[in-house]
């Protein structure tokens, strides 16, 4: 049966690069396609509303398992940051584009450029070698928007059941949360934005939310191209 | 009409700005800051309703919440209809339109009057339920004309044109109440930097102060009011809610406010040039600290024709004077146990109306107000009350006589006043309503003859609401009471502001009264009205008292006392006065009463917010959705997922039918290829070195020596032994497997994995997490499936390399994926899995490849047809939780051997498991093939049984096969392996039975051979 195994298993885990790369002319979509054909999400850009909504789509997103300590110094040299030290902390690195989220005492959620996922993964497993830990890709199952305007946090009041003034989620917080009648990851990365990691499945539901809540204040939903 | 009683001058109304409105279809007339209510009143409509039950005429009684008798229906257009608003609390605006929920066909001239004018005496306590509840068959007949007759308002039966939503709120100090005591507690907590939540019912903020005849260093009450308001509208850290009643009080802080943003400005947001925005809100405010600052209410007096229009409490008359300058009637007679209520009498005598007299059951009161009314030259009537009014639509006069309180009896000669108006205040009642919320019985103090709140964890209590009812006592208490909530809530340098001063106002202490003695028997005196929206009489009570009822609760219940919208506000105290009196017991032996949510009626709308319409649930699409859309599909609700149904082709120009299309499907699928949307399987990624080991647990088969490379089929039991999921699971490496899940199972499977890893098993290193949106699933399926994949994959996908039960991994159309080699429809199958993202591009590809074997999308219809004929089953449609793997002849997959124990292991080894005469699972071949029996029918094994019959099972799916060109089935039947071959009865309800044979459960290719190719 060995012939069966992936060439990419790394220890005792199947690891799989889910791209087809850039060569194979295969042009992929986001968990928002559906809405824009709908019209709900336009392209990026366009005259400034009182909300702005804007899909990041296409992101690496993997899923950590492990005790802190088994982890951390191996994220720290892969990623350049330290586990975030508390609960429900969310760092980034210098260039604000790779994020480590704390999910659970022991999941940590790291978000990073596209296609960057599988290497970094690679490189995780290598370095963690045969300490007791998981790492899943799950970067097709869900996507990120960036909310942002100066009634953002009125339409997160609307939304989402947390308490998102500056006392409950300031800078450098992450927490899960019921949405409507689903459920979301809210983040607050920094001053001036909120972002929302949203289930693929969920996501023309949560857009469809956001239009619907954003209206009085005026709102658009954005997505950049693939 | 003009507005007689309008004064002209005073009040906190614009008199420039006139608004029409129109009630019981006439015009009227009043001012921008009215309430519907006061404009009536300055309009002179005595009449705004007739009572539930008698239908007598009934008037304004009230300024506030608690009114009784103004519950108006609203909307000028149908769709605009909102029942049960309070006119006394609906701010006037211009082109209202509202008319009495009550009287039919009008509260003029009542048709139901008679009933209650004969019924009268033939009405006590208990009157619909011992009349009309038999025979039990009529009632919904009867019910029909006593509700138009008596009437609660009505739903609009169109829909609704305005938007309502919710908001969530969060703060360290929620204040409810902005009167006296709430404003100086928000100030204390604001100051202190806390973040704070001042709601208030009213159209403007103030409460008390808006109507107080008293000063606050040396300025007007309401001057205070609006420099405090105007303050913390100008703190960041402070959010005002005006016109939000504070309705329900949850536990742990939980209070839910219901916001009106547009009601007092239009029927419709729209109409009031406010598209978009929404008509009510609904908050639902998680507070560090509640203060409740609620006030009390007036309780009036209870007396003989106490409800005629004109009787109104003493309080009402002061604020319908004092804040709209309306003065509801030219003389009036007031009848008090209490010093404040003489304010109502001072206030219509500056308004230049006769005040006839003030009756005071009190021997000798001689506070400031008394005195007042004395140097005013008002007639003071000492040691007596007013005993009956007089008038029928409108008060004409006042009984009034000398009584002793004590032992119940009038002591001397009725003197009859001749007025229009009668006030009486009987004290004062905290509104403890939001501190009963969560079960806490507010608690009786004699002292000051009214209930107080219990103590309630998280809650404050300010001002009137725990029996601080002076002025300058009541800012006091406030500013403290709110400095200790934000101390409570973590702002531990928090101090009382400074108090302004007030005046100390000398009070002679109040008597306990509730119900005045008649000169007749209370059965036979006129009505001495207790809760006037329930028409519950002082009489009924005494009544119920005599037939037993002891217990406040059941004395309400047998009365229907305090059951109207209102709650009875005004009446529950009076009613349990009187059955304590009667009783011969204190009130607070007769017991106390709680409160429920809601406060106030809240529209359904600003209960539901957005969650209607196209957000009434969410719906979840998979990654190929759009694909399915664009082809026709019929979409079936599978948990909240939309998944493809069936996909109608048109044929000769006509669109297929379900049956058409499923059977072209079922065939395709048989005789070449087609193809399934898969990806709402749960798919669960599980990792460890122990993953296989805990595999071996909650699956009831072995998992110990799947190697890397293939798939196996599990069937997963809760700890009773009963099927509770199944799904193949594959080893992706050694301690790395895929698990799927059914549809609807996929959250349930993973929570049950994480309850038995954390609590049974947490020395077992493996990590679960779901991948079920991760990646998109489609199954290409038929014989004719190897020649369609090998077109778009570099896998190996000779049957030697590839067998059944093997997956691989490789790439489709150019994407990476992992192939699985499962069969759901006992076809050659190839499940093809890859990154979502990428999964249109690979559907598509399919289909231009597909296209010269006709590759046919099908539905789950069609999967189902295919995997019934393979006897194949569905957990929750072919099991219910009754049904073990043994049941459904699958001992096959159950390790009885396995060193470890497994879920439901000790269940499945029990006798009433291994019992011969349990349903199993079972095919059935009806005789007639074009039967199609029905899901759920009941299988009998002699049709001429007399009903009840023996039922011997029931039919868990059925389908048409277009492959054996009949209906067939899968049943669970009573000992049903050992009956293969007999025939079996299903009666239907339209009296019809049908016939059919017991068979294996495996209609097509028994022994696997076409899966296997």
């Amino acid at each position: 049966m060995s012939e069966a195994r992936s060439e990419a298993s790394v220890g005792n885990a199947a690891t799989f690069d889910t791209h087809p790369g850039a060569d194979a002319g295969v042009t992929p979509e986001s968990p928002l396609q559906w809405s824009r054909v709908q019209g709900r999400v336009t392209e990026e850009g366009g005259a400034a509303e009182q909300i702005r909504v804007v899909e990041r789509p296409f992101l690496g997103h993997l899923v950590l398992r492990g005790g802190a300590i088994t982890l951390d110094e191996a994220v720290r040299a892969e990623l350049g940051v330290s586990l975030p030290g508390k609960p429900l902390g969310l760092v980034l690195d210098a260039e604000g584009s790779r994020s480590v989220q704390w999910v659970s005492p022991d999941e940590w959620l790291v978000i990073v450029p596209a296609g960057e996922e599988f290497e970094l993964e690679n490189r995780l497993r290598a370095r963690l070698g045969d300490a007791h830990f998981a790492i899943v890709n799950v970067g097709g199952g869900q996507t990120l928007l960036e909310l942002s305007g100066e009634k953002a946090r009125e339409l997160l009041m609307k939304s989402v059941t947390y308490d998102v003034h500056e006392h409950g989620l300031p800078v450098g917080k992450a927490v899960g949360t019921v949405f409507a009648k689903t459920s979301v990851v809210l983040r607050r990365p920094s001053e001036e934005r909120f972002e929302l990691v949203v289930r693929r499945s969920f996501a023309d539901y949560c857009v469809r939310w956001l239009r619907d809540a954003g209206r009085e204040y005026g709102l658009r939903v954005e997505s950049a191209s693939p | 009409m003009t507005q007689s009683n309008r004064l002209n001058q005073g009040g906190r109304i614009d008199r420039s700005r006139r608004l029409s409105f129109t009630f019981n279809g006439q015009q009227y007339t009043g001012f921008a800051g009215d309430t519907l209510a006061s404009a009536l009143l300055a309009n002179g409509v005595d009449i705004v309703n007739r009572s539930f039950k008698y239908s007598r005429p009934r008037g304004i009684t009230a300024a506030g919440p608690e009114e009784p008798n103004a519950i108006v229906q609203l909307g000028a257009t149908e769709a605009a209809q909102v029942p049960n608003v309070r006119a006394t609390q609906q701010a006037l605006y211009d082109g209202l339109v509202a008319r009495g929920t009550n009287g039919w066909p009008n509260v003029q001239r009542d048709v139901m009057s008679w009933v209650g004018k004969l019924g009268g005496s033939f009405m006590p306590p208990g009157f619909y339920y011992k009349t009309f509840m038999a025979p039990a068959s009529m009632w919904m007949t009867y019910e029909k004309f006593i509700r138009k007759g008596a009437g609660l308002g009505r739903a609009p039966t169109e829909a609704d044109p305005d938007i309502y939503d919710h908001f969530n709120q969060h703060c360290d100090v929620l204040v409810i109440g902005a009167g006296p005591a709430g404003l100086a507690a928000a100030l204390s907590a604001a100051r202190a930097g806390a973040r704070v939540i001042l709601c208030d019912e009213q159209e403007e903020m103030g409460g008390s102060l808006l109507d107080s005849r008293e000063s606050i260093d040396g300025e007007p009450a309401s001057a205070w009011a609006e420099q405090a308001v105007a303050e913390l509208g100008g703190l960041a850290n402070v959010t005002l809610l005006p016109r939000t009643t504070a309705n329900g009080y949850h536990d742990h802080n939980f209070v839910t406010l219901h916001e009106r943003r547009t009601e007092h400005l239009a029927d419709t947001a729209a109409g009031a040039g406010r598209e978009g925005e929404v008509r009510a809100r609904l908050h639902r405010v998680r507070a560090g600290r509640v203060v409740l600052a609620s006030g009390s209410h007036e309780r009036p007096l209870v007396y003989a024709n106490n409800d005629v229009p004109g009787n109104l409490v003493a309080g009402a008359v002061s604020v319908y004077i004092r804040r709209y300058g309306v003065v509801p009637g030219q003389r009036l007679v007031l009848s008090t146990n209490n010093d404040h209520a003489y304010r109502a009498a001072l206030d219509w005598q500056e308004a230049g109306r006769e005040v006839v007299a003030v009756v005071d059951s009190r021997a000798k009161p001689d506070g400031d107000l008394v005195k007042q009314a004395r140097d005013a030259g008002i007639r003071v009537i000492t040691g007596s009350a007013v005993m009956e009014a007089t008038g029928s639509q409108r008060v004409s006069g006042a009984k009034v006589v000398a009584i002793d309180t004590e032992r119940f009896v009038v002591t001397g000669k009725v003197e009859t006043l001749e007025c229009d108006t009668i006030a009486s205040s009987g004290g004062y009642s905290p509104v403890v309503h939001l501190a009963s919320h969560t079960g806490k019985r507010p608690q009786w103090r004699d002292d000051l003859l009214g209930f107080v709140p219990g103590e309630v964890k998280g809650m404050h209590f300010a001002g009137g609401v725990h029996g601080v009812y002076a002025l300058g006592e009541t800012l006091t208490d406030g500013a403290d009471v709110g400095a200790e909530a934000a101390r409570a809530a973590g702002f531990e340098e928090a101090a009382a502001i400074a108090v302004p001063e007030v005046a100390v106002r000398q009070e002679s202490p109040t008597s306990a009264l509730y119900q005045i003695p008649h000169e007749k028997p209370p059965l036979r005196a006129p009505k001495q009205f207790v809760d006037l929206q329930n028409d519950v009489t002082a009489a009924a009570v005494e009544l119920a008292t005599r037939e037993g009822f002891e217990s406040i609760e059941h004395v309400k219940r047998y009365t229907a006392l305090g059951f109207g919208t209102d709650q009875g506000k005004l009446g529950n105290i009076n009613g349990m006065a009187i059955a304590a009196r009667c009783l011969n017991r204190s009130i607070p032996e007769v017991g106390t009463t709680v409160f429920r949510p809601n406060y106030t009626p809240v529209s359904f709308g600003a209960i539901v917010g957005r969650h209607c319409r196209d957000l009434f649930d969410p719906e979840r699409y998979t990654a190929l959705h759009q694909w399915h859309v664009e082809n026709g599909a019929e979409f079936e609700d599978v948990g909240q997922w939309k998944r493809p149904w069936y996909f109608p082709r048109r044929v000769n120009g006509k669109l297929e039918t379900m049956h058409e299309a499923v059977a072209r499907e079922c065939l395709a699928v048989r005789r070449g290829v087609g193809i399934l949307d898969a990806s709402t399987l749960g798919k669960i990624d599980i990792q460890g070195p122990d993953a296989r080991e805990f595999l071996g647990r909650v699956y009831t088969n072995k998992w110990a020596k799947l190697a890397p490379g293939r798939v196996r089929y599990g069937l997963m039991c809760k700890d009773d032994g009963m099927l509770m999921d199944d799904g193949t699971t594959s080893c992706l490496a050694e301690n790395h497997f895929l698990m799927t899940t059914t549809t609807g199972g996929a959250a349930g499977v993973l929570e049950w994995l994480e309850l038995w890893h954390q609590t049974e098993w947490p020395e077992l290193q493996v990590y679960f997490n779901s991948v079920t949106d991760h990646w998109a699933t489609m199954t290409v399926t038929g014989p004719d499936a190897r020649k369609l994949m090998s077109e778009v994959t570099d896998i190996d996908l000779d049957r030697e390399q590839f067998k059944f039960m093997d997956w691989k991994e490789g790439k489709v159309a150019g994407v990476p994926a992992r192939v699985f080699r499962i069969s759901f429809t006992g076809e050659l199958a190839f499940e093809i899995n890859v990154q979502a993202n990428y999964a249109m591009h690979v559907w598509k590809a399919l289909f231009a490849h597909g296209e010269k074997y006709d590759l046919t999308p099908y539905g789950t219809e069609t999967m189902h047809v295919l995997r019934a004929e393979k006897g194949l089953i569905i957990a929750g449609q072919d099991t219910d939780g009754s049904v073990t793997p043994e049941d459904l002849g699958m001992h096959w997959a159950v390790g009885y051997d396995k060193p470890f124990s497994w879920i439901g292991q000790r269940a499945l080894t029990r006798p009433d498991t291994a019992r011969e005469d349990r349903k199993q699972l079972v095919g059935l071949k009806p005789k007639d093939p074009k039967v199609v029996l029905e899901e759920g029918a009941q299988i009998v094994l002699d049709p001429e049984q007399k009903i009840p019959m023996t039922m011997m099972g029931h039919v868990t799916s059925s389908y048409y096969s277009p492959v054996l060109e009949s209906g067939f089935a899968l049943a669970v039947l009573k000992g049903g392996r050992n009956r293969m071959g007999e025939t079996v009865y299903l009666p239907m309800s339209d009296g019809s039975v049908h016939q059919a044979e017991v068979v294996s459960t495996v209609f097509i290719d028994p022994k696997g051979e076409r899966q296997n190719v």
